[in-house]
Order: structure tokens, then sequence, then C-alpha cells
């Protein structure tokens, strides 16, 4: 029936992007999934084993409790219904690096159901999106092998450290529609875990991970065309499975521009992301197409979970990113873009600037706008500077409300007030020493109004402009004032000078 | 039944088992008298609502603190290990 | 007249008061060790020197007056397929030949807390595969009564090796009746706990939901005196139980009155052999004159238990073989290529029967073939289940034969694997259920070998099965007849 269609007349923006994501989360726990050796990365080769993690005969899995709790948390953030009862089932393949010949994993009874996550694309029109979730299941990883890269055939090396790694492996149902969609839903993913402390993930060390499922599909004569499914390996970073996506959907198209061939005319092939040549390349399929042979693993007992135990994991989540960004700015006036980028800088930068928006305002509203100015600028340039975390930063919210409260009350304008938060950066001291060292001072009533007298008797010229309607020379009058006195407020000067001629 | 005709070949492989082709078809002729045999299994009726019965526990629950445990000496993990570096276990080239 | 030949009580009673040294105890069993087991092939190796060293400083320990526990100076043989740290584990497989494992299965640490001196690793069909020990690479074990015939399996060298009064008792393990069925073949007692009742860490896995670890020894009371040691949860098994654990021992002391026997139809059919039949027979009427009543119950899917046994524990076979690659701990061939060295090594090192389950079941779990084996198989198992729980309704015990025959010639079912599966008939379907089951002698046949009769009861009730089996033993002598050496 393929044959019929006139491939020629469709164009690549008629094809709709199909792309389901697959995301191995590695869970925060200080030891393995099923026995008492050490998740800790970077160890010496094969430190970190045991009998139970070798795969050695006679021994046994026990599952480690905290692994199932990160797991009923992660889908609890993900909307995900939680399974009342959830059982582990065994993948069989041989692969060196795993070493029971089989991958204990969950095949019928995933701990975590559908759910989904809301994703807005940034710098984009289009509203907020729910990327729907097909599952999560709780696994155990393999180890590592490295292969010699001579050419020249040499021995595998296999180090097991981080077999047996508690795994949660996340799948999307093939709902995402773009490259750009597919990196802010990783973004937002990330975000999510890193804001309910269940993962590292950290790229560089594998603790996430991520697959992407990619095909095309046309819509001809009320017909679905679908293109053959590639799955996509070794993303390791947000950007390279934007790029990886993008290019593999061009290919696509290409290819079946050339063959035409159909969903129903190939398997899934698996395409490997090459980063240096930024193009997807065709990994060699395996001997025999998958056949692993699941069946539920005779050594592990089933786990019933209760509404208590899920009820706690509630309690334990805090505030989610996208509620965060929401209060920012309904509670803080924030725009949409200000917010995220607060939110994105983690749950300790958020309680850090409400401290500040808080601690500076007046009247019981929160000062919102302003903190988030300084936080936006000054702390996240310093923390750029320094590679610190705002738990590195110098000067607490508190103090720093301090300056704030100062600058809306006039005792100190913005750009001296960035002078003070830089003294209190280099000395540690605080709002009150480092006006004190920079010699900064209330200026009274007293002495502002015999200030305005003598700018007005010296400067009589200036005096007539400004009564003749031309308010903008009062700007040179507040530049003597500060020669005379630097700490004397441009505004409140202004203030006083008009009042003084009557305007 | 028959299917195994085809299949001891292919099964071997995927058991990662060598086999000749006598060897295979020895195994062919044995595997269609078990499994003529197992297949009295067909005649058995099974009731709606049969769950399966996989595991002679069906308790549930049973799991460990997260507390980590001082794993072995490297030297006696990779002590049984036919080829290893000391540090590694090594195998002969994956492709 | 050797120490060994006192019960389990006596001889951890005199070794606990000094009259006999746990020194004594070794060298009576390592002599022994000596004398059968070029002709027998029990044992796989012996673990002589530690075993002295054990028994030194247990009678170091009693000399001192500290309690060296129940099992004081009990030399006891251990099934090769159980793990014993730093000692060679072979699970009867070339595959293992040189493994020593750097752990001990929780068993041997129990019986080592409670005095017990391992003596030695006995024999078995490789990875427990098998009815009679032949498929062991370590050579087939002969039995005691009669060396043209089998042991039985594939716990044969554990059974064996108590008929030959190498050890006092031994430890076993039953897939579809391993423990019991050698048991029945050499005239002696063994149990099959409930499945959980025994920690299965350490023990080499053949079909994990039906592997179950027991004690083997001449009476049901010295089978009780160690079920009391190596019962317990353990926290290594997750399957392991955490019920509470009686004294097994003391029970037996109960009576069995108005102890209501089952006796299920389907045991007594066809292909029983006669002589068999009869002595179960007139047990059951001894069992009857010690006051327990006889009621009819029906099994009727126990008649496919083998069938769903030859699913079920090649399923889990296939996959718990597949850490035997060659990588870590395992003989292996070389080969220029990763695949080549698989499947070269797992060739020359798993024998004709291993390799065979391995491909039944990873026949059965593969997605393009018989899909649904698997599933059917364990709806089946399912059914047979329901069955015990309908009869344990009616009855504490049900009765019957262990196997349909005496132990058969060696070679006799060399060529037909089938028929080998079929001496599993009256046993597998306790493991497929998860109950416990004793085996104990109850006659002989007229060319001189032991009768087995088999006693099952509902989860947890081994005491039952223990006071039912010892009350017996009170009763006839079959069990303290021994072969001719
Ligand atoms: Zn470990």
């Amino acid at each position: 029936m393929n044959a019929t269609i006139d491939r020629d007349s469709i164009k690549f923006s008629d094809a709709k992007l199909i792309v389901g994501l697959e995301v191995h989360v590695q869970l925060k726990t200080d030891s393995k999934l099923f026995c008492g050796c050490s998740t800790k990365f970077g160890s010496d080769p094969n430190t970190q084993t045991c009998p139970v993690c070798t795969g050695m005969p006679g021994t046994l899995p026990v599952l480690n409790q905290k692994a199932l709790a990160l797991s009923i948390k992660t889908g609890l953030a993900l909307n995900c219904e939680i399974a009342r009862y959830t059982k582990w089932d065994r993948k069989n393949y041989f692969y060196p690096d795993l070493p029971k010949g089989y991958q204990i994993s969950q095949f019928d009874k995933p701990v975590c159901g559908e759910g989904f996550v809301e994703v807005k694309v940034p710098k984009s029109d289009q509203p907020s999106r729910k990327i729907r979730l097909e599952r999560a299941h709780l696994e155990e990883d393999a180890g590592k092998s490295i292969h010699d890269e001579s050419g020249k055939g040499g021995v595998s090396r296999i180090d097991l450290n981080r077999t047996g790694t508690p795994l949660l492996e996340i799948v999307t149902k093939p709902n995402i529609r773009s490259a750009e969609e597919a990196k802010a839903f990783l973004t937002e993913l990330k975000q999510i875990l890193e804001y309910i402390a269940v993962s590292d993930c950290n790229m560089q060390e594998g603790s996430l991970r991520c697959d992407a499922n990619v095909n095309l599909h046309f819509e001809i004569d009320g017909e679905t065309i679908a293109t053959p499914i590639v799955e996509i390996k070794n993303l390791n970073s947000f950007r390279a499975a934007e790029r990886a996506i993008t290019h593999e959907s061009k290919r696509q198209f290409k290819q079946w521009k050339k063959s035409g061939e159909s969903i129903h005319d190939a398997p899934k092939q698996t395409r490997g992301w090459d980063d240096s040549a930024q193009c997807t390349t065709p990994q060699r399929e395996k001997e025999e197409s998958a056949d692993y042979r699941y069946f539920p693993d005779p050594d592990l007992i089933a786990v019933i979970i209760t509404d208590e135990e899920i009820e706690t994991a509630k309690n334990s989540l805090g505030e989610l990113p996208a509620s965060l960004r929401t209060t920012l700015q309904s509670e803080y006036g924030l725009n949409e873009y200000d917010s995220a980028v607060i939110v994105s800088a983690g749950r300790k930068m958020v309680d850090y600037f409400r401290a500040l928006a808080d601690g500076s305002g007046k009247d019981g509203k929160p000062n919102g706008k302003m903190a988030s100015n300084w936080v936006g600028q000054e702390i996240m340039r310093y923390l750029n500077e320094h590679n610190a975390t705002i738990e590195d930063y110098p000067v607490s919210a508190e103090t720093l409300a301090d300056l704030l409260s100062r600058i809306v009350g006039g005792e100190v304008d913005q750009t001296r007030g960035k002078e003070v938060l830089a003294e209190m950066l280099s000395s540690g001291c605080d709002v009150q020493s480092a006006f004190d060292k920079l010699g900064i001072v209330k200026v009274d009533s007293g002495d502002l109004d015999a200030l305005c007298q003598q700018l007005i008797d010296e400067n009589p010229a200036v005096i007539e402009e400004i009564k003749g309607g031309k308010l903008k020379a009062v700007g040179s009058l507040i530049g003597k004032a500060r020669q005379i006195n630097p700490n004397v407020n441009p505004g409140v000067l202004r203030e006083a000078i008009l009042k003084i001629i009557g305007i | 039944m028959s299917q195994s005709h085809t299949s001891a070949q292919k099964i071997a492989s995927l058991a990662r088992i060598e086999l000749t082709d006598e060897e295979s078809a020895k195994v062919q002729s044995e595997f269609d008298s078990i499994l003529e045999y197992i297949h009295q299994l067909d005649e058995v009726e099974i009731p709606d609502g049969t769950e399966p019965f996989f595991g002679a526990t069906e308790s549930t629950n049973a799991v460990r603190e997260d507390a980590v445990v001082p794993s072995f000496d490297r030297e006696e993990i990779l002590k049984n290990a036919p080829d290893s570096d000391g540090e590694f276990y090594r195998v002969p080239p994956v492709l | 007249m050797s120490v060994l030949d006192n019960s389990i009580e006596q001889l951890a009673q005199q070794v606990s008061s000094g009259d006999v040294s746990a020194a004594q105890c070794v060298d009576a069993s390592i002599a022994q060790i000596r004398a059968q087991n070029d002709s027998l092939n029990v044992m796989i190796s012996d673990c002589e020197d530690a075993a002295r060293e054990r028994a030194a400083s247990i009678d170091a320990k009693i000399a001192a007056g500290e309690n060296a526990g129940p099992l004081a100076g009990v030399p006891i043989a251990i099934k090769d397929g159980i793990c014993t740290a730093g000692h060679v584990t072979t699970a009867g497989s070339k595959m293992l030949e040189n493994f020593a494992p750097p752990y001990d299965a929780t068993i041997v640490q129990r019986l080592n807390d409670a005095g017990a001196i391992c003596i030695g690793k006995a024999n078995l069909d490789e990875f427990a595969m098998g009815s009679s020990t032949e498929n062991s690479f370590f050579g087939v074990t002969k039995n005691p009564w009669s060396t043209e015939c089998v042991a039985g399996g594939s716990s044969g060298g554990s059974a064996a090796a108590v008929a030959s009064g190498i050890a006092p008792a031994s430890i076993g393990s039953d897939t579809g009746g391993s423990i019991r069925q050698p048991a029945s073949f050499c005239g002696i007692t063994g149990i099959k706990p409930t499945y959980g009742r025994v920690s299965r860490f350490g023990l080499i896995a053949f079909a994990s939901s039906l592997d179950q670890i027991g004690p083997m020894a001449r009476s049901a009371k010295d089978c009780a005196i160690l079920m009391n040691v190596l019962s317990g949860h353990d926290v290594k098994d997750s399957t392991s139980a955490r019920n509470d654990v009686p004294d097994f021992a003391a029970d037996c002391e109960q009576d069995i009155k108005r102890l209501r026997l089952g006796i299920c139809r389907q045991h007594f059919e066809e292909g029983l052999n006669e002589e068999v039949k009869a002595s179960v027979e007139e047990a059951i009427k001894a069992l009857e004159s010690l006051g327990a009543e006889t009621v009819e119950i029906d099994l009727p899917h126990t008649k496919h238990a083998v069938a769903t046994y030859y699913v079920v524990a090649p399923c889990e076979a296939s996959s718990n073989l597949s850490r035997f690659d060659g990588v870590r701990y395992t003989s292996r061939e070389p080969a220029e290529k990763l695949i080549d060295m698989y499947s070269q090594t797992r060739k020359v090192n798993f024998g004709e029967e291993v390799i065979r389950r391995i491909l039944l079941g990873t026949y059965s779990l593969s997605s393009g073939y018989d899909h649904e084996l698997y599933k059917k198989a364990s709806q089946v198992r399912r059914l047979i289940k329901n069955d015990y729980d309908a009869a344990f309704e009616k009855v504490d015990v049900i009765v019957g034969p262990t196997v349909p025959t005496t132990a058969f010639k060696i070679g006799q079912h060399a060529q037909d694997p089938l028929a080998m599966y079929l001496a599993d008939i009256y046993t597998a379907s306790a493991n497929l259920a998860g109950v416990p089951g004793i085996s104990l002698p109850c006659g002989f046949s007229s060319d001189g070998m032991p009768i087995g009769l088999q006693l099952q009861s509902n989860m947890f009730w081994e005491s039952t099965l223990l006071k039912a089996a010892h009350q017996y033993q009170t009763q006839t002598d079959w069990h303290s007849k021994r072969p001719q050496s």
C-alpha cells in the first residue's frame, strides 16, 4: 500500500515527530539495592563488591528499603500511581558485566504506574503540556566493561563496583513532540529529582542516563504512516539528547523519502549518538533479537505498600519546582523568567530568595522584584565566579535583607549599596560595619537643608532654569551635592531642593 | 511440540551452549518426548481466576535497612576468577 | 562398635560430658571414609584438617567447662551443593571443580555454632539435577545396600554417608524429592522441611522456589534434633520464614492418638511396585495401632506434579545457571571471542543432564515458543497447592510411598531421561506446594533393598511429621538395620 504513496510531495514539515524517553536515575542510597556494598562513585575497581553483587553461587538478594522508599517518593513527585503490590522479575541476558546472567528488574508490577510531568518549552509561545509517563520501575545496575579501543582485539576488563546500584527507570509514553520539548522534559525531570533529593543527577558520573525512542508519523490520505522506531543510546547530556533527536528525525525523513520503509518493514533499531561527529550511527545488531525471558524472581518476595507509607512519602516531598514558580509569581510578583531562574538554582536558592524578599519587605509585602534583581545579578554572578552554591554564599539572607531595607528606606542608594555588599563579601562584616568603613552615614534633615541652601545660593542660574520649568537641571545640583557629601541620597535631595524653591 | 525440531540450535545459542549438529539432533528427540509428556498440562482445566503460584512462599516485605556493610577484599573476590589482573576481571574481546 | 553408632542425642551428650572426645568422633568418621569411599564414592572431598582443628577446639571448650552446643562433636556430611568457606564446593560439576567460596552457607554456620563438625562434602547429581547421583562429574555414588544400585539422588552422597556409617547425620537438599528419595533408597530417615523453614543462603540454587535444605539421619529423632539447629529466619534469605520454631525433638515424644492420616488413592495406583505397596500398607497399620485414624483423600492434580515440575524447575534452573559463564569463578575454555568463550565454557563444563534442563528451561521461558507453558504450569501449581489445602482441612498427615520402587540399577535409566523423572512422582508435589515431607524406612524388598514411607503435612507442621515418624520408630526397627559392609 505504501508503494502507492507519492512521497515526493511530502515535506519535512509534514512529519510529526514522535519521541519517547527512557531515563535511568541512580537513587541516592548508601548501599546497593540487594547487598550492603557501598554505592560510592570512583573507587578502585572491584573494591566495592561482595559474593552477592558478584553473583557467586548460593548468594541471595535482600531488598534495600530506602531504594524502595525513594522510588515511591519519585513516583509521587511525578504524579504516578503507586502500586500497592510490587514484585521483582529477572531479565535474562549474557554480558560480562552482568554477573548473574540476569538483571533483577520489574516486569508487570512496577512500583510506579502512569504519571505525568508538566513541561513548558522555554522561550516559546506554546502553553505548558503534560508529558505522560508509562511507568517507573526499580532495578539493579550492571557493572562497567572497559573494552580495548586499540582495535587490536585486546581483552575487555570488568569492574563490578557499580553492579547492583539501585536504578529507577522512568519511561515516558511516546508523546514528546519535539527535540526542544524532550530537552525541556529532561530539564524539568532533573529539577524535580534534585528538589526531592532522590538522586545526584550527575550525568558525568552516570547517575542520570537517557535513551530516546524516535520515529516520524505522516498523515497521508487519512492514514498514518510511521517510520521504523530507532532507539538512540549514549545520550550523556540534555543538549546531546536535543541534538540527537533533531538529527535522527532528519535522517529518518531522508531515509523514508529514499526507501519508503515503514514501521512494518523493519524491527526497532539501535543507534548511538556520536557527540564529536554530531550524528547518530548504527549500533551492531545483537546475535538474536532480544528475548529476555522475564519471569518472577523466586529469590525475592513481593512488597505490599501501605497507605501510611505513601502518606509519609508525600509529606516528605516539600514544595515542587512547578508549584514554587507559581508561588514566586503570585506572591512575590516575579515574571515567568525570573521565577524560573531562581527555582532552577535549587531549593536552597528559593529559600534564600524568600528570606531576602520577606526580610526586606514593607508593610507585610515582600520586596520580590528587588530581591530577584539582587539574586539574579549580584548573587548569581558571585556564585558563578566562585563556582559555589548558595549554601557557600558568605552573606546571609538576613544580612542582605538589612541592606536592601536600608536602600528602600533611603539610607543608601543602590550604587553605594553594591559597594556595601562588596565590602561585606570581602571582609565578612555586617551592614553597619560596612557603612562605617565606607563612611556612609545617614544625612540628617538639618544637614540636608543646609546643603540645599548652599546649592541654591551657589547656583542661581541653575535655579532659574528649574523655576523656568527645566526640572532636569536638578541633576547637575545632585552631582555637585555628592562631591560635597557622598552619603547624600539623590532622590531625597531632589525632593528637598524642589520643596525649598517651591515647585 | 514439533517446533522443537527447528529450535534446539536457536535455544542453545540463547543459552550460550554450543551444540554440534549431532548433539542438537539428540536434544531435539529427547525434547520431543519430554515435551509430549509435559503437554499433558494442556488438558488440565484451569478455573477462571486461578492465579499462577510462582513461589512456595507468599509472604511479603522482606527488606533491609540502607546500611553499608564492608565489602570483601578484592583479592578474595578475584581469587576464583579464571583470568584477572589483580584489579579487573578479564574476558576475551566482546566484539 | 563405633562411637558413631550412638544416636545423635547420646553422642552429643557423651562428647559434652567428656566420655568421648570430639577428636575420637572425627577419627571414627575419617576412618569410615577411608574404608568406604573407594567402593561407594560417597564423598567428593573430606574436610579432615579443618575437622580435626574444630574437634580440638570443641574438646578444649569442654575441658574448660563450657557448653559446646547440642551437636557437640557430631560429624556431619554436607551435600557439596552447599557452600563451605575456603573449602572447595563443586555442586558435583566440572564447572566448579576449583571453586572455594569465601563464605559459609547459613546452615553451615548454624551447625558450627551448635558444635557439629563438617566431615566432608557429599556427592550429588550435578547442580542437584537428577534422581540417582549418576549425573555427578565426580562419578556415581553406590548404594551401601548393593553396589550395583544407585543411592538415589540428588542427595545420594548424603544418604549413603549416613547408611554407610561415615556420619550419623548429613545435610541434603530437596527440590523434587532429592532428600526423601535417596533416604528411601538407602534405608534412612530424611526430611524436606516447609519451604522457607531453613535458610537457603549458601545453597547453590537449582530451582529457587522449590529448593529446600534438610537433615538426613538414621532416625526421626536425630532429624528433629538437627531441625532444631537448622530452622529459623535468616536475614540473608528473603524467602526464609519468620514463623516461630518449635522444639521438634521435644515434640517427638507426644503420642499420635487420633492423628488423622490421609490416604491418597493416586499414590497406590499403577506403577507402584507390589512389595513397596505391601510394606507401606503394613506401616499404615502400625500407625493405626498407635492410635492414628485413616481417612481417604483426593489430590486430583498431583498426577500432573511431574509435568509441572519439569516446566518450573528447568525454567528457574536455566536462569540460575546463567552465572556460570567463565568470567568470575568457574572453569573457562579459551576462545578468541567472548561469545565463543561462553558457549565453549558452558558446553564443556556442564554435564548432559544439566544442559538438557537449561535448554528445556530456556525453551519454556523464551517468547517465541511455548510462551504459555510457564504460566500454565504455575497455574497448575496453584491447583496442586489448593488440593493440599483442601486435604489438610480433613487430615493432619498424608501417608504413602516415597518412591514407586526400591533403588534401581546403576545405568538402568541412562537412555531414558523421562523414566528417571518419574522417580519423583510422589515427592515433587510437596516442593511445588511448599509443604514438608519426610521419608523413613518401612521394610525391605525380597532382594534386600530398603523401602521408604513418606509422610507429608501442612506448612510448618514438621513437628507432626517428626512425631509420627518417631512414634513409628519406637514400634519398629527398620531404621536400625545396617547394610553389611
Ligand atoms: Zn555487594
